[in-house]
């Protein structure tokens, strides 16, 4: 029962990642943050001189650039660790419920 | 002095004064009932989590804009360039909007399809409808606020369909609009909605909503309900809180990443003489709306056909806002047919999105 | 050395790996937060004025220039030669303006006054007027920070 339920989770995220991937039509760049990051800083330099056309968000130096990168993977990493904890956690609380351990009188 | 010697002080001092462990003891006898429909349980935290997310990275980004004419659209650019790791806020802001507002769509349909609307869940709905209303009132007003040329566009098109509404609609579109056009003083007032006048009543129907779903407990499916034996549950707290923690933290990682790497961009300030831009379209959620709105022909009889769509939409809106007592007996072939419209309408909503998007 | 108890159940350990955990990953996600909300100050390093503006200065006046956010002034001296201050009072930071005639510098807001050097000699202030390095260079006068370049 669980598994079919966390098959149709997947499903549905994987389904709205694609619907938000694909209405990207808001004038999203779709390219690498370092790829920007080098040529954006020339890109802002000369479109802060002119009226510029469109402003596209960057990381400001690749120290910055990295430092994204790897808090995404540190990101990453915790949820799954915290989510490996939660399971365990709700493996014993279950199991404590399901054996009325809260509802006995206690000594 | 221990550790959990100070906690346990603590919390006896905040009981003895206002009675809190009650409603810890609330939320640990609260019971979440196990059933095939029970993952549509985790909607209305996810979109209360979302919205957080609103609430904070709204406040931050209120201490750089400036909503006035001239200065919108720079006072964003310089949240984007100069503010530390300010893209990254606004692009939180702009996807957790869209999120929001795609699982309160999901919330709404699956409320509708398992009918927890029933007796005597109706206030709850009615209560959800304005909040859904509110949420699409923040998404409509947000958008403007960047102030570039597609934005304007979209909201002179937006506070333009009211007009259509006979008697009133002339005073709905003077009031969102501040005057006859979009101007500077429209920009103002939407921004008013969007950081004071909304929040109030996001916020006094969220404490409707949240209240009425606590009172009367969670709703059981009619199929569950009727097979009349013991139904599986488990106590809200904290084996479905630890639930609902695995699935907020996805979600966050989920949108955080998506916010890093498609962060949106600013076009540049809006000019008020200038035609319409090519392309204009609302934001996604209005889609189904404006194509709609679109297929219908410029007159139909004697009737103007955008007055013709609008009071249709009104129409609409009024049942689907007394749905509670409409569907009032959910399990005969009234309620059957009913459900089917649920699914009839994600259809056509869906239909109309991707045709507008061609 | 072993231990003959655990210092800790495995439900506690359990419990703190989730808290601590959790509480890294808040931080982490707090800290771009914070530096959102405190943008950090940039002084300039110095700052080039055009000698024009301030040639024909009378002895013993000021004139005022923009050090960054902050007022600035600078002092023709009796000698010809410049200061150059931050005209922000070390009180509590309201703007001082410069008497000619008693040769001081006064901060209205709660009475401080400073000598024609900008040393504090009377009221509250508890530290003499910032101090900036003055160079002329041909046409331009350059204010300069202490210790740049």
């Amino acid at each position: 029962m669980m598994r079919s339920r966390r098959i149709a989770l997947s499903l549905l995220l994987t389904c709205s990642l694609a619907f938000f991937f694909m209405n990207s039509g808001f004038g999203q760049q779709v390219g690498s943050d370092e790829q920007r990051s080098t040529e954006e800083k020339k890109e802002i330099v000369t479109q802060t001189e002119t009226e510029k056309e469109k402003l596209i968000p960057s990381p400001k130096n690749i120290k910055e650039g990295t430092a994204i990168y790897v808090f995404v993977g540190w990101m990453w990493l915790s949820i799954f660790v915290l989510i490996y904890i939660l399971r365990l956690k709700i493996k014993e609380i279950d199991r404590l419920y399901k054996i009325k351990f809260f509802s006995a009188k206690r000594e | 002095m221990n550790l959990k010697a100070v906690i346990t002080g603590i919390q006896a001092w905040f009981d003895d004064r206002f009675g809190l462990s009650q409603i810890f003891k609330f939320l640990r006898e609260k019971e979440v009932p196990q059933h095939k429909h029970t993952i549509w349980y985790y909607t209305g935290s996810a979109i209360l989590l979302f919205f957080g997310i609103q609430v904070i990275t709204g406040f931050m980004l209120v201490f750089y804009y400036k909503p006035t004419l001239e200065e919108a659209n720079k006072s964003i650019a310089r949240i984007m360039t100069e503010a530390p790791l300010g893209w990254i806020i606004r692009s939180v802001h702009f996807w957790s909007a869209s999120f929001m507002i795609a699982i309160v769509f999901i919330h709404l349909f699956s409320i509708w399809i398992t009918k927890s609307y029933r007796k005597p869940r109706e206030a709850t709905w009615m209560s959800g409808v304005f909040l859904l209303v509110i949420s699409l009132a923040f998404g409509f007003t947000g958008y403007l606020l960047p102030w570039d040329a597609l934005s304007l566009s979209a909201t002179k098109v937006g506070t333009d369909i009211p007009r259509s509404i006979p008697v009133v609609g002339i005073w709905i579109t003077k009031l969102l609009r501040g005057g006859e056009d979009v101007t500077g003083d429209t920009l103002t007032r939407f921004f008013g909605f969007h950081v004071c006048i909304l929040p109030v009543f996001i916020f006094i129907l969220l404490g409707f909503h949240i209240y009425f779903i606590q009172k009367q407990g969670m709703s059981l499916p009619v199929d569950v309900e009727n097979r009349n034996e013991d139904v599986n549950s488990l106590p809200f707290w904290p084996n479905f809180v630890y639930r609902e923690m695995i699935v907020w933290l996805l979600l966050v990682g989920i949108l955080v990443t998506i916010a890093i790497f498609l962060p949106p961009s600013l076009d540049k300030a809006a000019d008020l003489m200038a035609p319409a831009p090519e392309g204009i379209k609302p934001e996604w959620y209005f889609l189904f709306l404006f194509q709609i709105l679109k297929i219908f022909p410029a007159k139909i009889l004697f009737i103007n056909g955008d007055t013709l769509a609008v009071l249709l939409f009104a129409v609409a809106f009024i049942l689907f806002f007394f749905l509670p007592f409409i569907d009032n007996k959910p399990a005969e072939r009234k309620g059957k047919i009913i459900t089917v419209i649920a699914y009839v309408v994600i259809v056509f909503a869906v239909v109309m999105t991707v045709w507008s998007l061609l | 050395m072993k231990l003959k108890h655990s210092l800790f159940s495995r439900r506690q350990f359990l419990n703190g790996l989730l808290g601590g955990w959790l509480g890294a990953l808040a931080a982490s996600f707090l800290y771009p937060m914070v530096k959102f909300i405190f943008p950090p100050y940039r002084e300039p390093d110095k700052v080039v004025l055009s000698f024009s503006d301030y040639q024909d200065m009378e002895p013993n006046s000021v004139r005022n220039f923009s050090w960054g956010t902050k007022p600035g002034l600078i002092k023709k001296n009796d000698n010809g030669t410049y200061f150059a201050f931050v005209a922000v009072c070390t009180h509590l930071d309201c703007n001082v303006v410069y008497l000619t005639e008693q040769r001081k510098f006064f901060c209205a807001c709660h009475e401080g006054w400073y000598d024609e050097n900008g040393l504090n000699i009377g009221g509250p202030p508890p530290r003499p007027l910032r101090q900036l390095i003055v160079e002329i260079e041909g046409e331009n006068i350059i204010v300069k920070r202490e210790g740049v370049e």
